[in-house]
This record gives structure tokens, sequence and C-alpha cells, in this order.
């Protein structure tokens, strides 16, 4: 089945979670805008006002907003 | 039931793994989170035979190099509780994040579930977590670029964030409880050197403040007045905490380490221990290896006298 939500997956090129979050995705054929919060400070005060805080990763699937790599409530949200 | 079940998933976790693997036990790796600690450490240059690399390929390579052996491994299922049976083997109650709970049967077990960041303890540290207020600053240190920051410790964790932070930060201050650093002279020398660094001995943080946001910390430096610093960013770096608590039939110190031997024996026949979550000396990625693969052949010597 193709997932039709539209991830978003706020990281850091340096935050472990963060690829943990992706390879997830990955292994689980579901496409995500990856957008990188260290070079662009902007994106970075978005996700700030879109999460309430400045942990990474934030993850928006279809405006629903995830903090951290949390699976249970991934697999949830995209019905896998 | 397994031969073996290893709880954890890092070096000391891999090392065995491959070792077990090797001799063809009945074994899986059963872990929270694959990676650990050493997911989160940043640069790596002690680790034999390669120069350089960091956290984040070392836990991948670690991964791959158990798959090469097809290791099975549950990674994201979380060891409760661990029982000794009369007949000698082992319960593991298992839970399985969002997928309800379990157990498994083993008659060995080797614990190297490491360690986890201590916590302050203060005031506004747990309000502002993730607010500015943070225990990983390779994870979240990007996303105070230009901003002004302070590190709270007196070890290498403390000065390798601080260096990482140089690199990001308008300012970095590091708060250090004690009159010297006990580290790497080369990361101290760096700090000594670094042009963003401001360090502030001998001063206790007492409270981390904010609104929405952190603003700012105050500590005490023992002349009986209140210092406040404006900080949007707390990076806390103050030591770690061994992941033991879900052991209650073990020996363990004060500091909640498993005491084990030389062969990485606790007190209860069966029940090995390997890496930061031991009481062995100095936590380091290749001494959590050194000890993984120790207790791996100690384990095999002892189910061979089980068998024999």
């Amino acid at each position: 089945m193709v997932n039709t939500k539209k991830v978003i997956v706020y990281s850091t090129p340096t935050c472990v979670y963060c690829h943990a979050a992706k390879e997830f995705f990955k292994e689980n054929n579901v496409a995500f805008d990856d957008i990188d919060v260290s070079g662009d400070p902007q994106k970075a005060q978005e996700m700030v006002e879109k999460s309430g805080q400045m942990g990474v990763p934030v993850i928006d699937i279809d405006n629903t907003i995830v903090v951290g790599f949390n699976k249970p409530k991934l697999k949830e949200l995209l019905g896998i | 039931m397994y031969d073996l079940i290893i709880v954890g998933g890092s070096a000391a976790a891999t090392a065995a793994g491959i070792y077990a693997a090797r001799r063809k036990l009945n074994f899986k790796i059963v872990t929270t989170e694959f990676g650990g600690e050493v997911a989160t450490s940043g640069d790596i240059e002690n680790w034999p035979g390669i120069v350089h690399t960091n956290g984040i390929v070392l836990a991948s390579d670690f991964r791959k190099h158990l798959k090469s052996y097809n290791v099975e491994m549950e990674d994201g299922a979380t060891i409760t509780k661990v029982e000794k049976m009369p007949d000698g083997s082992f319960t593991l109650q298992v839970n399985k994040a969002g997928n309800g709970t379990t157990s498994y049967q083993s008659r060995a077990v080797l614990i190297t579930t490491g360690v986890h960041p201590r916590l302050l303890g203060i005031h506004g540290e747990k309000e502002f977590f993730h607010k500015g207020v943070t225990y990983c600053t390779t994870c979240d240190g990007p996303l105070f670029q230009d901003k002004m920051v302070a590190t709270i410790g007196g070890g290498n964790s403390a000065l390798e964030s601080a260096l990482m932070l140089n690199d990001i930060a308008k300012k970095v201050y590091v708060i250090n409880r004690n009159p010297a650093f006990q580290g790497e002279q080369v990361l101290m020398d760096k700090v000594q050197e670094a042009k963003r660094i401001e360090i502030v001995y001998n001063a206790n943080t007492t409270k981390i403040i904010g609104d929405q946001f952190v603003t700012g910390l105050t500590y005490d430096n023992g002349d009986g007045k209140e210092h406040q610093i404006d900080v949007q960013g707390v990076f806390v770096h103050i030591g770690m905490v061994p992941n033991s608590g879900f052991l209650d039939i073990v020996e363990k110190d004060r500091l909640g380490q498993i005491i084990v031997d030389g062969l990485c024996q606790t007190n209860i026949s069966g029940l090995f221990a390997a890496g930061d979550v031991t009481n062995v000396p100095y936590k380091q990625i290749a001494i959590a290896a050194g000890q993984g693969g120790c207790a791996a052949l100690a384990i095999i010597d002892y189910l061979n006298k089980q068998k024999a």
C-alpha cells in the first residue's frame, strides 16, 4: 500500500534518533521530506513553533506533530 | 529456551554477539534502542583501527557486523525483569513497545544495558527539557546557531560538548563546579584555546529560568551572591547513571553499577554483565567491547559446564 500522507522530518545530521526515524520510514516505504534545521534557522524556527520545543527529530504527519522517534505513535498515525 | 539472551545493544552487546554467533549459540539480542550512548557520542577517534569515525556511523557498523552473522535482534523491546528459575535458567519479562508484553527463557543472560545521563535535579530542569535544556549536544546542538549557551560539567563529555558548541553558538559558558577539569589533556587544551568559550570554575548551577523557553541560569560560587547568566541553551553533561534499575536479583555497588569479576560474572550463577553498566572503571567503547568479548567466552564455558 502506498502511503499518501504528507510526512516531514525536521532533523539535524548528528541526531541519532533522526537517523533512526528516517530509516524507519525507508523500511516502511513511506516518502518524506527531510529538513535539516541545523543549516536553516528559518526552518528551525518553524519546527519550534510547530512543536513548542527545541528537540529533534520533530515529525509532521498531515499536520499532526510527533516529538522524538516514537515508533508506536508513528505506526498508529501511518496505519502500518 | 535460548542458550543466551543479551540485554542491551551497543559496544558490549555487539562484541558478545559476534563471539556468540561464531560459536553458534542459540541466542538473541534484546534492546530498547540499538546504539546506546555510542550513537550519541559525536566524533570518535579512540576506537582502534579507525582513525576517525562518529557515533552514528560506528553504531551502524556495529549493526552491520551483527547482521553479517545473522544475529537475531529485537530492537525496541525492553526487559523489565530477570528471574532465576529453580532449574538454574532465567525468565525475562519483555515489554515490546506498543505490542504488549511477553517472556523469554534462557540458560544464561548477559546484561549490557549501559548508562543514561545524570540529571542536575534543580528547579527548571524538567520544565525546560527540550525547551533549551538537553543532555545530548550532538543531537540538539545544531539548533543553537549564534545563540548564548552553557555546558554544565567538568569531564570529557562536557569538554566535547563545549567544543562542538564553540563552532555553532555565539558564546559558550562552561559551568564547572570543581576548580579544574577532569578529562583528556588534548580536550582541555582545545577548550582553553577556544575563542567563544568562557569557563566558570567552582560554580554550582542552582536554577534554570525561562518563560516558554530557557532564558538563563543561576549559579552559586560560594561568595554568597546569586549569579545569573543569560543563555538560551543549557547542555547538561555531569556524568552517567547505570541502567540497572530493572534488576533486583543482582549485587550492585552504591552507584548502582553491577559488580562483576574478571570473567564478567555477577553474584548470580549464569547471569553476566559487561560494559558501562558494570563496576569496571573507565567508561570507554573499547573497554565495553573488550568486556563483551570476554563475557561471551565466559558464558560459553559456563554453558559447556552445564551440559557436561
